[in-house]
């Protein structure tokens, strides 16, 4: 009996090193950017893990630079950021919604149209898009929230599997008592899916922080950086310019950290409503 | 109408002359001449310039304000830099810039493309007057000028004076034994010009023959001998960051571009050194280590409109002036092609300057050639060299390698 | 069991409504919603109608001209350079903007594709009205048909809005880049391009570019399978570790994990990149460890292929085991524990628990979301380009690297220096058919796409 004691002891001290190995290499990356932000360096080139010279300078410099309008990037990002999250969760909860609790005729080929849709890479439908958009005179973060507001519609999937699992007993109870569809989805339908709901809009809102392509594509052409958003700014400071970048480096690292401090904390908040999100619709096997 | 548009095209011919006789006499104030006569230029033209450049380019359009004031003018920033003119514009010509900044070796798919117009002959004429020899060759193509020139580029070396004497980087071998060369043999802006000391040529002697290229020869095979070499050699480190490798003493000599001089100033302190590049042991020979060079230049783009063409055209061409250039020098240290701005003393006495200008004579350089074909070269150059360098390619197979390499770049379609 | 209540009219053909149908529903076959308007349904009537006109009003305008130029894309292909004396410059005269001309050809299509379908509707309309009239029945009226939209037509007014945006956003795009593939737009025509046909396809499976192709789709699907592989092993390992007994904050131990996939891409990748140069700090690490001799060239443009892909692989199991683990956590909480107590009571030892039945019941719960994983990395853009941008270089790959997948290569043939835009096209239908062939029959197993 006392052997096994010591084995489970032996074996919980072996996984509690093993966790905790794994979480230092997990974590020592993301610990090294931590401190890159903080380090001086004009080089383009952080060699070391620990910062030969400490300073807050690129913190100061990335909220004051005149080339790189850090404060404008955040504004619209926050913008776009706060009405593509609720139109596009408005988006996908109908479609979701109606693709799961509502019979019609063109329910099964929009299933099918929209998967053979999400098997095209979306590289080339963006010089498609800019010009759809150059021809609307909407190159600009309203042409961009109709881009991210208009892909919405295909990301059903997470919340259409979460409809699917609530039985749907209830609707048919509140129809038989009178209740229009309308009203089952407004008092039924929202209310039950209010966690599906927050994953929605928080992953719609997240988007605009980390998508540099689209956004460059679409923004660029303005040439104001006034006008662009975070992700497009950042990426554009290390790329846009030869031979100064180097000396924008440590800046654009410390941009980096601002922004990605509030979506790592938004993203360990959410990540209860992510795992129903995703399980949810592969529960029933 | 008809009637002032003659006016305006009179004045213009007049003006350029002045210009021309202004530029060629005096050294200063050659621009402020004729203000009274340019009003016939109007229109609204917007510009395209690099990031960081932004600020000193509003100084000069508002210089070109004094002397054009009905020209509008809308500066902004390019979307990926000058760099990548050709990607960003042959995105959607119509929205790029009436005129850009673009680096000479796209000069010749632009113009084939239809991104861009030629110079009119009176402007032609004023390029020719001021600037080098070699810049107007390098935006000329196919008998045409297609941009105004206002920087040349010539990659030249740095190094550390506390560690290295201005002898010992006069040869590569000795300069490779006493010290350490950090650069990147991925890039083959840096190192495909030692095709060209090996004696081969690159689209031919004009850089326009589209087969031209001669680089499957003994004289290639030396070359990527030569980067084989390298490998084993301790004084030579491959790195993507020779900046950050000179700054930690690691190396005490990179190859670079004037591009990053204030900031190897910086890095180096009182150690900034700086000379044109060593020559190389090839094949047995020592010859000069060449470098390409670049023509920084101005472009009008074809998709202006007809009525705001000429404003674009004067516009590109005040901003390429002796005057623009030296501001340009001054405030980020590209080297100008203006005869008079070369020699003036401020430019003469700057060492970068002196080394880049000694690396943009023939022999030291050659034009990065403006062929449609470049584009797959750069693809195609990448791979060559540094498989020679890794030796991933063998010696046995480096004639059969450049075969196919130059049978690739050679492509008419 | 929403079905509408079977009272189904008797059915009626078109060419009955056309005959015995009044003079309002044979209008209805030319001028549509006259039959809705008839029968006092004024919005839809109205609706139809409006539609119509505007559309032959686009067709007349527009229509015809982006259609028939779809033909050729533009008469006028090549530039012509001409020296303009009053105004004493070069001017270019363009060709005619193929680019321009094809989208709007595209869309033409599509809104002709659209009215064909509204006039379907029409008719259904039509003869439902017919019918109901000819039977004596109630004829929806206007009010009832408003409100019907938000009760047994609630899936039109939920899914309108939506569909236009695919339509506009998703479907426009996509049906112009398969025609792209078609035409030789590429660098050397790159304002006006025309039609050849396969010629783009052929250059691909057996030109120029089938000595690439194929050695990177063969990486991109030995990528494809260790990446999802990697990730969903090591994430239920992991999982299992945190949720295994005395395990105490197991929250906290997740959230150590989740901060790396929280962080934007962008910003971790581009930074590890750096963390594994043949400078970086990694290097310099394990050189000050004397763990190495040599710094090792992880992802450089001169590094061994070998290595690079390895790197990439244990790079992405950096950013996607914390997601895994996520989620086989979720399962493992609500996986029935009466089987494992019962191998334990007949003394299977913690791995045969884990092999025979917590393991095969976590892949069977996780099999769809896997397929799409699968296919997630097949287009997995990010991890390369960011990470390693397609390097080390290869010298017997046209404008790719030992690393690049077929995505990051159809990127730089649009974006790098060649521009290809018809052979990325191509890629692009490529890859399509291989998601499309991988995901056929997994798709129709997933309860997603199982009728409820």
């Amino acid at each position: 009996m006392k052997s096994y004691k010591a084995q489970r002891r032996l074996s919980l001290v072996f996984r509690y090193l093993l966790l905790t190995l794994l979480a230092v290499v997990w974590l020592v990356p993301i610990v090294w950017i931590v401190l890159a932000s903080f380090s001086y360096n004009d080089t383009g080139f952080v060699s070391t893990f620990w910062p030969e010279q400490f300073t807050i300078q690129n913190y100061i410099g990335i909220f004051t630079s005149s080339q790189f309008p850090f404060l404008y990037w955040l504004r619209n990002t926050f913008v776009v950021a706060v009405i593509s999250m609720v139109l596009s969760t408005f988006v996908t909860i109908s479609v979701a919604y109606a693709l799961s609790r509502l019979r019609f005729r063109f329910r099964k080929p929009f299933l099918q149209i929209a998967l053979v849709l999400g098997m095209f890479p979306g590289f080339m439908s963006m010089i498609a898009l800019y010009y759809i958009l150059k021809s609307f005179n909407m190159l600009n973060l309203g042409g961009l929230i109709l881009v991210y507001v208009g892909g919405a519609g295909l990301g059903f999937y997470i919340a259409k599997g979460f409809f699917d699992t609530i039985p749907r007993s209830m609707d048919e109870a509140a129809i038989i008592d009178g209740a229009t569809r309308w009203q089952v989805f407004i008092h039924i339908g929202l209310p039950m899916s209010r966690p599906m709901i927050v994953y929605t809009a928080l992953m719609a809102f997240i988007g605009p922080w980390i998508d540099f392509i689209f956004s460059g594509i679409i923004l660029s052409s303005s040439g104001n950086p006034k006008t662009y958003t975070i992700a497009y700014g950042l990426y554009n400071m290390l790329h846009s310019t030869k031979g100064s970048s180097t000396t924008y480096f440590t800046q654009f690292i410390a941009g980096c950290v601002v922004i990605a401090i509030p979506i790592t904390i938004l993203f360990v908040v959410m990540q209860k409503f992510y795992v129903n999100g995703i399980t949810a619709g592969a529960d029933k096997g | 109408m008809k009637l002032w548009k003659k006016v305006a095209v009179a004045s213009t011919t007049l003006l350029a002359a002045v210009a021309l006789t202004a530029c060629g006499s005096s050294s200063n104030s050659s621009s402020s001449t004729s203000s009274s006569k340019s009003g016939a230029v109007k229109g609204s033209v917007s510009l395209w310039v690099d990031t960081t450049q932004v600020p000193f380019y509003k100084t000069i359009v508002k210089n070109f304000n004094k002397k054009y004031p009905d020209v509008k003018v809308k500066l902004t920033q390019s979307p990926n830099g000058s760099s990548n003119a050709k990607t960003d514009v042959g995105k959607d010509p119509a929205k790029a810039a009436d005129v850009f900044e673009v680096p000479n070796d796209q000069l010749g798919q632009m113009a084939e493309a239809g991104y861009i117009n030629p110079l009119s002959p009176t402007a032609e004429k004023t390029v020719k007057a001021n600037n080098t020899a070699t810049s107007v060759k390098g935006v000329t193509w196919k008998d045409k000028m297609y941009a105004f020139p206002f920087a040349e580029q010539a990659q030249t070396l740095y190094y550390n004076k506390s560690k290295l004497t201005a002898d010992d980087v006069k040869s590569w071998d000795t300069l490779t034994s006493k010290g350490v060369v950090a650069t990147d043999f991925t890039v083959p802006y840096n190192f495909y010009p030692i095709f060209l000391s090996a004696g081969t040529y690159l689209y031919g002697k004009d850089g326009e023959t589209l087969k031209g290229t001669n680089a499957n020869s003994q004289e290639g095979v030396n070359a990527l001998k030569w980067f084989a070499e390298q490998k084993a050699n301790k004084g030579v480190m491959q790195t993507s960051n020779a900046l950050n490798q000179l700054k930690s003493g690691h190396a005490q000599a990179i190859i670079d571009g004037p591009w990053d001089a204030a900031n190897l100033k910086k890095i180096l302190g009182d150690n900034f050194a700086v000379a044109p590049y060593p020559t190389i042991k090839l094949g047995g020979e020592e010859k000069q280590m060449q470098a390409f060079l670049g023509i920084e230049a101005f472009a009008v783009n074809s998709h202006t409109d007809t009525k705001n063409q000429k404003a674009a055209a004067a516009l590109a061409e005040f901003i390429t002036n002796k005057q623009s250039q030296l501001i340009v020098y001054e405030q980020s240290g590209q080297i100008p092609t203006d005869k008079a701005t070369q020699a003036s003393s401020k430019v003469a006495n700057d060492p970068v300057a002196q080394a880049v200008m000694a690396m943009a004579k023939p022999g030291f350089s050659t034009l990065m050639p403006k062929m449609l074909q470049m584009a797959t070269f750069w693809d195609a150059a990448t791979p060559l060299i540094n498989g020679a360098y890794t030796g991933s390619i063998k010696e046995s197979q480096y004639s059969a390698k450049l075969e196919t390499f130059v049978q690739r770049i050679s492509k008419a379609n | 069991m929403f079905k509408r209540k079977d009272k189904k009219p008797p059915k009626a053909t078109y060419r009955e409504v056309w005959a015995k149908g009044g003079l309002a529903s044979k209008l209805s076959f030319f001028l549509m919603g006259v039959s809705s308007l008839k029968n006092r349904q004024w919005v839809r009537g109205i609706a139809y109608l409006a539609v119509e006109i505007g559309f032959i009003v686009w067709l007349a305008f527009t229509g015809v001209s982006a259609l028939s130029l779809l033909t050729t894309l533009g008469a006028i292909k090549k530039k012509q350079v001409v020296f303009d004396k009053a105004e004493g410059v070069y001017i270019t005269k363009l060709p005619d903007n193929s680019v321009t001309i094809l989208l709007f050809g595209v869309l033409a299509v599509l809104l002709i594709v659209a009215m064909v379908f509204l006039y379907v509707t029409n008719l259904r309309a039509t003869k439902s009205l017919y019918i109901a009239n000819r039977d004596g029945e109630h004829v929806e009226s206007n009010m009832e048909q408003l409100k019907s939209l938000f009760d047994t037509r609630l899936h039109t007014t939920l899914m309108t809005i939506p569909i236009i945006g695919i339509l506009a956003f998703t479907v426009l795009p996509t049906l112009y880049m398969i025609s792209m593939a078609f035409t030789n737009y590429d660098a050397k025509h790159s304002i006006g391009f025309s039609w050849t046909g396969f010629q783009a396809f052929g250059n691909v499976l057996t030109g120029d570019l089938a000595g690439t192709f194929f050695p990177v789709l063969g990486w991109t699907l030995v990528w494809a399978v260790c990446a999802t592989a990697t990730t969903f092993f090591f994430g239920v390992l992991l999982a299992m570790l945190i949720e295994s007994k005395g395990i105490k904050f197991k929250g906290v131990w997740r959230t150590i994990f989740v901060i790396v996939y929280a962080v934007p891409q962008f910003v971790s990748l581009l930074m590890m990149a750096q963390f594994l140069d043949l400078q970086g700090p990694l290097n310099n690490i394990l050189l000050n460890w004397g763990w190495i001799a040599h710094p090792i060239n992880f992802i450089g443009a001169s590094a061994s292929p070998l290595v690079a892909r390895i790197t990439v692989i244990v790079v992405n199991m950096w950013i996607g085991i914390p997601v895994s683990m996520l989620i086989s956590t979720a399962i493992i909480q609500n996986l029935p524990q009466d089987q494992i107590e019962a191998a334990k009571i007949d003394g299977a030892n913690a791995l045969q628990v884990f092999r025979s039945i917590t393991f095969p019941q976590i892949l069977f719960v996780m099999a769809p979301s896997l397929i799409q994983q699968f296919i997630g990395n097949i287009n997995n853009f990010n991890v390369i380009f960011l990470l390693t941008g397609g390097q080390p270089m290869n010298n017997n790959y046209v404008g790719a690297g030992d690393t690049d997948l077929l995505v990051t290569w159809l990127y730089n043939l649009v974006f790098g220096q060649t521009q290809r835009y018809n052979a990325s096209a191509v890629l692009g239908i490529l890859i399509f058919i291989l998601s499309a062939v991988f995901s056929l029959f997994a798709y129709r197993r997933t309860n997603a796409f199982k009728e409820g």
